[in-house]
């Protein structure tokens, strides 16, 4: 592992991205920019699940465009987000704060992408478990977020 | 009064001292104005994408406001009273920087935006509630709407790496 990280941090990317200060704080921007469509998209199908938002709707109506609301936040975010962990990949990875940044981000898009598309579609899906996707799933990126502030404020 | 003296007195209020030299004061702040942009903006977008005609084309886009605007208008709230008191730490610092000013007058853009949309292009909501295509004037509005908050959100995060 280190010796990608070496590797990663050497690059001609990374040493660009390490001698800029505007670079950083340009790529931290748009970084932030994703995560308010990324986690917006998941704010809305979460609350639309526990049954507080669109409950007119068919929960499936919901789940498609804040998918791909998702998915675009996360392109954005992930990509931003590489280009400002490479020139410093190797304090990083082995940064706590981090590495929980890096589980709840995995656990949230993952617990996304499978319980929470199957229950959405789920016509016989019991109002408690609705709930409790929705409410793990809020968890998940709020989680999320707050290790995205704590790295960024305790660094 | 001036602005800057205004902000002088603003930095000099228990709360202002009080930000500025919290040791979680700050960062806890800092915590919910990021996560604030989720409830207020994340939320607001949704909206935006429909007027322009790109997402949840399905819905009315009355009905679509009216189930957002809690949630957003709760969000802006959070928005503001943390943004007030961030500010009020460190508002002389503040005013000389370039994107604290780049960030306030994305924040009137957005408020004029909002505020031709009200005014004139909601008037004819009738015509096109129900439109998966609204109009151009419906469009523009979505689409400046995400422009300009997308330049709140980087002018605020470039305020952190310039201003300490």
């Amino acid at each position: 592992m280190a010796p990608v990280l070496a590797w990663l941090e050497g690059t001609s990317v990374a040493l660009a991205v390490r001698d800029s200060l505007t670079l950083n704080a340009v790529l931290s921007a748009v970084h932030l920019v994703g995560f308010t469509l990324t986690t917006g998209g998941a704010l809305v199908a979460n609350l639309n699940l526990l049954g507080v938002l669109f409950r007119e709707r068919a929960a499936i109506e919901v789940t498609r465009p804040t998918s791909r609301g998702i998915a675009v936040g996360l392109s954005i975010s992930v990509l931003t987000g590489a280009l400002l962990f490479a020139p410093r990949a190797s304090a990083a990875a082995a940064n706590g704060t981090f590495q929980l940044k890096m589980l709840l981000l995995a656990s949230a898009v993952i617990f996304h992408a499978s319980v929470h598309q199957r229950v959405a579609r789920d016509d016989v899906a019991t109002p408690f478990m609705r709930r409790a996707t929705a409410g793990v799933g809020l968890l998940l990126w709020t989680g999320l977020a707050l290790a995205g502030c704590a790295f960024i404020l305790l660094e | 009064m001036t602005l800057h003296s205004a902000f002088e007195w603003l930095e000099a209020t228990p709360v202002g001292i009080m930000v500025r030299e919290s040791l979680w004061g700050f960062p806890i702040l800092v915590a919910i104005h990021i996560m604030g942009l989720t409830l207020s903006v994340g939320t607001l977008v949704w909206f935006d994408l429909r007027l322009l005609g790109v997402s949840m084309v399905r819905s009315r886009a009355s009905q679509l406001y009216r189930r957002i605007m809690p949630w957003m208008f709760t969000g802006f709230a959070m928005m503001f009273i943390t943004g007030g008191l961030l500010l009020a730490g460190f508002a002389t610092t503040a005013y000389d920087n370039v994107y604290f000013r780049l960030k306030m007058l994305a924040l009137v853009l957005a408020a004029v935006n909002a505020f031709f949309y009200h005014r004139f292009t909601e008037r004819r909501l009738a015509e096109w509630d129900d439109a998966a295509a609204p109009p151009m004037g419906a469009r523009l509005a979505g689409l400046i709407s995400i422009c300009v908050w997308a330049c709140v959100i980087m002018a605020g995060r470039m305020m952190s790496y310039t201003m300490f």
